[in-house]
């Protein structure tokens, strides 16, 4: 068994590749994603698209795929990947944003022998399950992770997160990660749970911040959830009469966030990247459909990206052009 | 030191005052539970909550809450609600932002253009109220909704993104959003000019009485010739106006606004107005009850980070003292009556 049937496998598998990268040459490939008017899908978008000029450059294509609104989002979406399929797509990129609702449809796409690549959400657990090539995407436990190694790194190693919205998954990584991150570099770090009356109100922040800043003189990094609570936790570091010997990193930025990076007020910012998410995957399928080439890295991370005082023009400029 | 405190009691008993009249007060069961309250976390939160910090810290909480709390719980004397306001905070920020910072007006139209989006929300409620038999729970609902979607809608399409910057000049900062002493938000101030206007309309003008007998029964003040649509339509304008002036103070104060928050100023000022002594069904409050229910709720709010509490505890001592103030509220008010009674 085995060795020799192995290799037949493996010759036979690349003269299928071969084969329809010869017959195919250029890619029309499809890309589900959120609503082009949504803030980080443009950024999406503009990734795939920039990626879809070489492809357009051999004669192929990129067609974006939105949902007219987010209410019914796990079927609309996989009702989106079929009609990918119908429009005959040389490949398929998606978001597997509700498994349940998705997964036939992206099983579909593998049983049409379409090359899959799945981005931005599911993970690289949901392109192993499926057979995709492939997961594109930012992880939000290493968002975290990359916010407490970065202060630790810096010498801020006593940290807390400012958790507003206790219980949701995707914040409660954000805080583990940090604690993590500063762990890593010998430094230790807990989690500043606000009561559910906080969330949304940027007072209450800067005020339980202040709070826990006065009864715990020894913190000296901070990690805020989103780019309104960091605004919130640099004034309560403020009003605690800190300004300077505690130092704040939190997840996205707005205009307001690289106006503090600027001004020494905020060190970092963590950012997923959507741009990143669209750029790879296209270029991922483009080159497979194309000339049969492969990404042997599986998972390939979109985020973090950290923004600091030493990139923080070059990101203004990137958010000017719509990339960022 | 023991001076003042031998005086005092031949004070009170010059003005006139006793035990007696004092717990027979509206406010005197908001009073308790603020001291009880304060004393608490004072003993937990030690010197620094006692000290400049603390004080700062649960009056800044206090400040933004208490100017929404003071026409919210007075519609509450009148017999309604407003839940709107949570969509007009942000309503009012997103506008401020927009005008003075995305289009770089000077920073008066920002101001005037969010207090107009208040004035504006609270006249459609006001409308709607008296024109129609929907309750105004409903109605102000469903005008959160529509003027977040619209907060939302509005911001996207503007500035494609769902937060707005703004950097004010240094004179509407000092004025809106600085910290006095580094640590005394200036809203304070601004939170006692409305309690000074407010009690002056709620219980020296002719007017105040107007509201308690419209929360205490509305056909009969309208046969008593007085103005009941008018008087609604402008006490929701009065809750849209305040509203939009936190929204205004957050927007100064942290120079970005948020699509998304305000959510919290609706539940929160309606506590505030109850611990506070206002009754659910109309009828009776008070100013001082008002302030009062709103320092203890942010006492409670700021005290547990400084007693290094669970903050989910801190939601559970909030929610036994609205319990608490409903019960109180009603015991006093049987005491009050009786009292009433006796004299005649």
């Amino acid at each position: 068994m085995t060795l020799n049937s192995r290799i037949a496998r493996g010759l036979l598998a690349s003269a299928a590749i071969a084969l329809t990268a010869g017959t195919a040459m250029a890619a029309d490939i499809f890309v589900i994603g959120g609503k082009p008017d949504d803030p980080f899908w443009s950024r999406v978008k503009k990734g795939a698209e920039d990626a879809g000029a070489v492809a357009e450059m051999q004669g192929g294509s990129v067609t974006w795929l939105g949902p007219q609104n987010y209410d019914n989002l796990g079927p609309d979406a996989a009702e989106l990947i079929r009609q990918a399929i119908d429009q005959g797509a040389d490949a398929i990129v998606g978001p597997n944003w509700v498994p349940e609702a998705m997964d036939p449809a992206f099983e579909a796409v593998v049983a049409a022998d379409i090359p899959l690549v799945i981005y931005n959400a599911g993970g690289i657990e949901s392109a192993d399950r499926l057979g995709a090539l492939n997961y594109v995407g930012a992880v939000d436990y290493k968002s975290g992770y990359a916010g407490g190694e970065y202060l630790g790194n810096a010498g801020h190693q006593t940290g807390a997160c400012v958790n507003t919205l206790p219980g949701a998954a995707n914040i409660e990584a954000f805080c583990s990660g940090f604690i993590d991150g500063l762990a890593a570099t010998g430094g230790n770090g807990e989690t500043l749970q606000l009561p559910a009356t906080a969330y949304g109100d940027a007072t209450a922040v800067a005020q339980a911040v202040r709070a826990h800043l006065i009864q715990n003189p020894d913190i000296d990094a901070l990690f805020a959830i989103g780019g309104g609570d960091t605004s919130a936790t640099i004034s309560g570091i403020q009003q605690a009469g800190k300004t300077g010997s505690v130092h704040v990193c939190g997840m996205n930025f707005n205009e307001t966030v690289l106006a503090n990076i600027q001004a020494g007020t905020q060190a970092c910012a963590i950012d997923q990247q959507g741009y990143q998410q669209g750029f790879f995957a296209v270029s991922i399928l483009n080159n497979y459909v194309t000339y049969g080439t492969t990404i042997p890295t599986r998972e390939i991370l979109t985020g973090p990206g950290i923004v600091d005082a030493s990139n923080v023009e070059q990101v203004i400029a990137g958010v000017e052009a719509g990339a960022r | 030191m023991s001076s003042p405190a031998a005086n005092a009691p031949a004070d009170t008993a010059t003005s006139g005052f006793s035990i007696g009249s004092l717990i027979r007060r509206p406010e005197a069961g908001s009073l308790i539970g603020f001291v009880v309250v304060y004393i608490f976390f004072a003993i937990l939160g030690g010197a620094v909550f006692m000290g400049a910090p603390g004080w700062s810290s649960w009056l800044n909480i206090a400040a933004e809450v208490g100017i929404i709390a003071l026409p919210v719980g007075l519609l509450m004397i009148s017999g309604e609600f407003d839940i709107s306001v949570g969509a007009v905070v942000p309503a009012s920020s997103v506008t401020c932002a927009l005008l003075s910072g995305q289009f770089g007006l000077p920073a008066i139209v920002g101001i005037g253009g969010a207090l107009s989006v208040g004035l504006l929300v609270g006249f459609v409620n006001g409308m709607i109220v008296t024109r129609t038999s929907i309750p105004s729970l409903i109605v102000t609902i469903g005008i959160m909704f529509a003027v977040m979607g619209l907060t939302l809608g509005l911001a996207v399409l503007v500035k494609g993104s769902t937060s707005v910057g703004y950097v004010p000049d240094p004179l509407t900062k000092s004025l809106l959003g600085t910290f006095i002493g580094g640590m005394f938000n200036v809203s304070i101030f601004w939170w006692m000019g409305f309690i000074a206007v407010f009690f002056y309309f709620l219980h020296i003008s002719p007017i105040g009485n107007w509201v308690f007998a419209l929360g205490g029964d509305a056909e009969s003040a309208r046969n008593a010739g007085v103005p009941t649509a008018k008087l609604k339509v402008s006490l929701f304008m009065m809750s849209g106006f305040a509203a939009a002036f936190v929204g205004i103070a957050q927007v100064m104060t942290y120079q970005s606004a948020q699509v998304a928050g305000g959510q919290p100023f609706i539940f929160n000022s309606i506590m505030c107005a109850v611990i506070g002594g206002v009754i659910l069904t109309g009828g009776a409050g008070s100013i001082i009850g008002i302030v009062l229910g709103t320092m203890t709720f942010a006492v409670v709010n700021q005290g547990i980070f400084f007693a290094r509490l669970d903050p989910n505890v801190g939601s559970i001592i909030i929610g036994a003292l609205l319990l608490a103030a409903v019960l109180t509220n009603d015991s006093f008010r049987a005491l009050a009556l009786s009292y009433a009674t006796k004299k005649k």
